[in-house]
């Protein structure tokens, strides 16, 4: 696997090391309004960015901990925040 | 044959004999051979039958570059033996031939190749579509070079390696030794791949001048010295690069030698920079029968003498394009070989002293000449050449001709990763263009043919990747680029594409027997672009993996189309670029499971043991595989079954019980201490996947099992769910620290008894309750009382070390009830007639808590705490298309079907989860899982086994649970 992962606790890793958490979706809606709709949006639907997009990790084989970073779908390069940042104003 | 046995350069040592079998006869050759030089010094000259005309074949490149030499050894088919090291014993055999390599009856069809145009398989044979089944089955049988055998076994070991590095050079020739060496001196931690067994590249195998009074080859030897004395070079030879990837990773693999422990192990490498230095192969002449035995390449004529020892004929002709050929006609000269002429294709910009070298010796030197036609049917007999107009067309007879176009880049190290290569007018050939990030090229892949050249090259190359490692300031690069400009830049290459022929016998791709005329059909038909004259005509396609025709094809296609050198596109190559065996990629065998601490007591009790997730458990105790005697002790006496691959975890701090309450269904924060909590967790669809009991042990501190499967994934799965909250609390995997002992039967209190001194009575210590207390007054145990097999039942946790210990002193003191054993397979049946359910036999990945009627578990008061899976649950609740766990007796006391059997009537209406003819209950029983509206008690359900054909099988739905309904024996 060619892609690596920054760990925040264990720094830059070999991308074997973690599981795939999904897509960035925000945290567990609010039970109360939710319809089976949208419940089932939240859980499922995906936006499936080519391009950059956040998403959750896993590093199962290190520290155990889970954290999101940004990822360009179409290079499997990680990219800094600082630089999704610039190119959304640009 | 008699090798040279005095050159400085020979990689052999004739002294040393190796024996081999060869079509059932043994043959010699000698240490440092490959299989196809040793077969060579036996007087070998064909070593294949090509693919389709099964023209005979001999060494054209010696670097695998076609599949010229592919034979079967040691029963591996298509194994290419110019790049096989000879091993003793080694059976080598002939493929793709009826009859001989030297009588091949196939070979006829050399003669009808015009009934096979360029993809004369797309389009022949499907009309009417009823012909194509029997023509496959004709063409299967002589499509393809070598057959494996069914019977087959891969042996050997196979290995593989993660390393990482600073910088890894790909190839160890001057280029990559010198940019290796660079950046080993500025301190950086260097990987150097070399794919021949010696570093040297190509300076290893030449005898002329790198300077006054040293040859290359004792200039390969400096480089290589210096790089083995580096610490900080790590070197691998016989060691082939397969592809690159971003972020820099390189695989590859390396071949074993005698004192390695592996035959062949795959590698990994992970750099911060590559630099590629693969160097050139050579670009094939085209010419009518340019792949004749006897035909070579310059590399290859000049390495069989210098480094194996072999003379490649007695008289040779030359038809080259380099330098290169000419070097090779003065050395073979000198080693006795009589050169008939060297015919260079350009007409100038031959090295002067080397064209004074030719004079010397009375060599006839051409220029402006070409090879037109090889003859000779099995073996080169005489060759044609003319001027490249095709003129003055002239025979000299000859037993070798070393013929090639010039050099080209080996470039796949770089487009495999995305990189760009450009034609380029004056070298002639495809150089280095966009490169990947931090990734750098190096030596006479950038098209440099002088040696200094080549070596700074490869410095320049080691500085750019110290400065992406921080090691290498820009005054040192501009130093390196400055010392690069003052040196000379490549030289003008040979232009010539083809021959002057018309192609009906010159073979672009040996590989895949394409000729140019079948290369011009298809341009006819109108494909455009290389690319896809590739696919149509499977020129490139072939074990060689483009090597033969990958410069070529382009070229040709662009001349033929009447292009600018701009436009010339060259084709793709993918990974592996070296064909590599499937065992290698495999790796070692990796069996790995996990052992209990009861392993091996378990295995001398008579345990048969069976995989279960990463564990290996006793599943039975005897041959008798229905376990009646396991489950009969235990229904009547008692039982001991080691359960220490149940998930173990601790969860404490202050929000440790919103951390539970999100995951598991229950309400925790009723949980009181002393008492037991049965709770199952659910994924986001509702579906249940994990049950397991929770105790609570201190304020804020709980100890609570998963399913064996499961544990490994809990706190992935617990910290996944809570990821967003900033919780605080901690959790400890207990699972291989603490053992499981479940002490199961109406005797069971009476065995605990004896080694325990608390009050162990049903009043004092009930069902459903938990204890902590001390054994000898050093060991703790953790005691829940359990009825998962729905007898009098104990479950004791203890730390793995002292298992063993608690595990001898509950069989000593159940010696005077005749404690037993018992398996997994006995706890299935025990706990099915109780229909406790086990995740996974009882429900499938739809299945939901609701389903498996397990709904009494959530409370679905605790929406704050945003349960995984209640809204989802809410929303199936009233859904009655939904499968439901149904109890069920066989009719007539019939015997139990298969787990797995289907419930049909005109369709599936669901299927058995477990089933067993009942000891306890003396009639076939089970659990299934049906469509709700078969659910109700006395329902009659039709069962559907595999091939039982039209019979069925009938069972009746009945309450839940099959035996003690009301739960007595478990609380007594």
């Amino acid at each position: 696997m060619a892609l690596t992962i920054t760990c925040p606790i264990c720094g830059k890793r070999n991308g074997y090391e973690f599981r795939f958490g999904g897509e960035e979706k925000g945290p567990r809606p609010v039970e109360k309004d939710l319809t089976p709709q949208s419940w089932c949006d939240y859980v499922h639907m995906n936006n499936c960015v080519a391009g950059v997009q956040e998403e959750w990790w896993f590093h199962k084989d290190g520290c155990g901990s889970w954290f999101s970073i940004y990822r360009d779908t179409t290079t499997n390069y990680e990219v800094e925040k600082m630089e999704v940042a610039n190119n959304e104003q640009a | 044959m008699n090798r040279l046995n005095a050159l400085p350069t020979l990689q052999i040592d004739p002294s040393r004999k190796i024996s081999f079998i060869y079509r059932n006869k043994q043959y010699y050759g000698v240490e440092g051979d490959t299989v196809a030089t040793a077969l060579y010094s036996n007087g070998i000259r064909i070593f294949a039958r090509s693919l389709k005309y099964h023209r005979p074949r001999g060494i054209y490149s010696l670097d695998g570059e076609c599949s010229n030499t592919c034979m079967e050894v040691d029963g591996i088919p298509n194994v290419r033996c110019e790049n096989t090291l000879l091993k003793d014993g080694m059976i080598v055999k002939e493929q793709n031939v009826v009859g001989s390599l030297e009588n091949d009856r196939m070979s006829f069809i050399d003669k009808i190749d015009w009934m096979m145009p360029a993809g004369f398989y797309y389009s022949t044979m499907h009309k009417p579509a009823k012909i194509w089944p029997i023509a496959m089955k004709q063409i299967r049988k002589v499509a393809g070079l070598g057959v494996l055998s069914p019977e087959f076994k891969m042996t050997g070991k196979y290995d593989e390696i993660f390393p990482t590095a600073d910088v890894c050079v790909i190839g160890g020739g001057p280029a990559g030794m010198s940019a290796a060496l660079e950046a080993s001196d500025k301190g950086l931690r260097v990987i150097l791949l070399e794919s021949r067994s010696v570093l040297g590249g190509f300076f290893e195998y030449r005898s002329h001048e790198y300077k006054e009074g040293q040859s290359y080859h004792d200039r390969a030897k400096e480089l290589s010295a210096q790089v083995e004395g580096a610490e900080k070079i790590r070197v691998f030879t016989n060691a082939s690069m397969i592809g690159t990837y971003n972020n820099n990773l390189v695989t590859g693999f390396q071949i074993g030698g005698k004192n390695d422990s592996f035959d062949e192990r795959y590698m990994e490498i992970r750099a911060i920079s590559v630099i590629v230095a693969t160097g050139c192969i050579e670009r094939p002449l085209l010419f009518e029968n340019n792949e004749r035995p006897g035909i070579m390449q310059m590399g290859c004529a000049l390495r069989m003498a210098h480094t194996y020892g072999l003379v490649p004929g007695d008289t040779a002709v030359f038809s080259i394009g380099h330098d290169l050929g000419i070097e090779t006609a003065i050395c073979l000269h000198d080693l006795g070989v009589k050169i008939a002429c060297v015919a260079d294709i350009r007409k100038s910009g031959q090295a002067s002293k080397l064209v004074a070298q030719l004079t010397e010796r009375n060599i006839p030197f051409l220029t402006g000449w070409v090879a037109t036609k090889a003859h000779g049917k099995k073996h080169i007999k005489k060759v044609t050449l003319a001027t490249l107009e095709g003129r003055q067309p002239t025979n000299y007879d000859c037993d070798l001709l070393v013929a090639s176009a010039g050099l080209t880049p080996l470039t796949s190290g770089i487009t495999v990763a995305k990189g760009t290569v450009k034609y380029d007018g004056h070298t002639g050939c495809f150089l280095p263009d966009k490169m990947p990030a931090k990734m750098y090229a190096a030596g006479r892949i950038m098209g440099f043919d002088d040696a200094l050249s080549i070596e700074s090259s490869g410095r320049l190359a080691g500085c750019r990747a110290a400065l992406d490692c921080e090691a290498c300031s820009t005054t040192e690069l501009s130093d390196a680029k400055n010392q690069l400009d003052g040196l000379p830049d490549p030289a003008a290459g040979c232009k010539l594409v083809i021959a002057p022929v018309e192609g009906r016998k010159s073979f672009i791709c040996f590989d895949e027997d394409t000729t140019i005329k079948n290369i011009n059909q298809a341009i006819e038909k109108g494909f455009d672009v290389p690319e896809l004259i590739k696919r149509f005509t499977s020129a490139g396609t072939g074990p060689g993996q483009g090597g033969i025709p990958g410069h070529n094809l382009p070229l040709y296609v662009a001349k033929y189309q009447g292009m600018s050198d701009v436009s010339i596109r060259s084709t793709n190559v993918r990974p592996p670029v070296i064909p590599t065996l499937i065992a290698t990629y495999a790796g070692s065998n990796h069996s790995m499971f996990k052992r209990t601490p009861m392993d091996e007591m378990q295995r001398n009790d008579g345990g048969i043991f069976r995989n279960i997730g990463v564990w290996q458990r006793a599943r039975y105790f005897s041959s008798d595989l229905s376990c009646k005697n396991e489950i009969e002790n235990v229904r009547s006496n008692v039982g001991i079954l080691d359960g220490s691959t149940l998930g173990k975890f601790r969860i404490f701090g202050p929000d440790a019980v919103k951390a539970l309450e999100r995951v598991f269904v229950s309400d925790i924060s009723k949980i009181k201490e002393g008492r037991i909590k049965y709770s199952a967790m659910c994924n986001d669809d509702g579906c249940v996947i994990d049950d397991g009991v929770l105790i609570k042990q201190g304020e804020n501190d709980y100890y609570f099992t998963t399913s064996t499967g499961r544990a490994g994934s809990t706190i992935e799965w617990i910290r996944y769910h809570t990821r967003y909250d900033d919780w605080d609390f901690h959790m400890v995997n207990l699972t291989d620290s603490m053992g499981v002992i479940n002490l199961s039967g109406p005797n069971a209190r009476k065995v605990l008894e004896k080694i325990v001194d608390i009050d162990m009575s049903n009043t004092a210590f009930g069902f459903s309750e938990y204890k902590e207390f001390q054994l000898d007054s050093t060991i703790p145990v953790r005691c829940m009382r359990l009825g998962f097999v729905g007898e009098l039942s104990y479950e004791l946790h203890v730390p793995s070390s002292y298992m063993k210990t608690v595990w001898l002193m509950l069989g000593e003191a159940g010696k005077e009830y005749n404690i037993q054993n018992f398996g997994v397979e006995a706890q299935n049946v025990l706990r099915m007639e109780k229909c406790h359910i086990i995740l996974g036999q009882e429900s499938e990945q739809r299945t939901n808590l609701l389903d498996v009627g397990l709904g009494f578990l959530w409370n679905r008061n605790k929406t704050e705490a945003k349960t995984v899976g209640a809204v989802a649950l809410r929303q199936a609740e009233n859904d009655q298309t939904r499968l439901k766990l149904v109890a069920f007796k066989m009719e007539n006391k019939g015997r139990a079907p298969r787990d797995g059997a289907l419930i049909v009537d005109k369709k599936v209406r669901g299927y058995i989860c477990t089933a067993r003819d009942s000891f306890t209950l003396k009639e076939g029983v089970g659990m299934a899982l049906v469509e709700g509206d078969l659910s109700k008690n006395g329902t009659r359900l039709e069962i559907y086994e595999d091939e039982c054909g039209d019979d069925r099988i009938y069972g009746e739905v009945v309450p839940m649970p099959l035996y003690d309904p009301k739960g007595i024996r478990m609380k007594m």
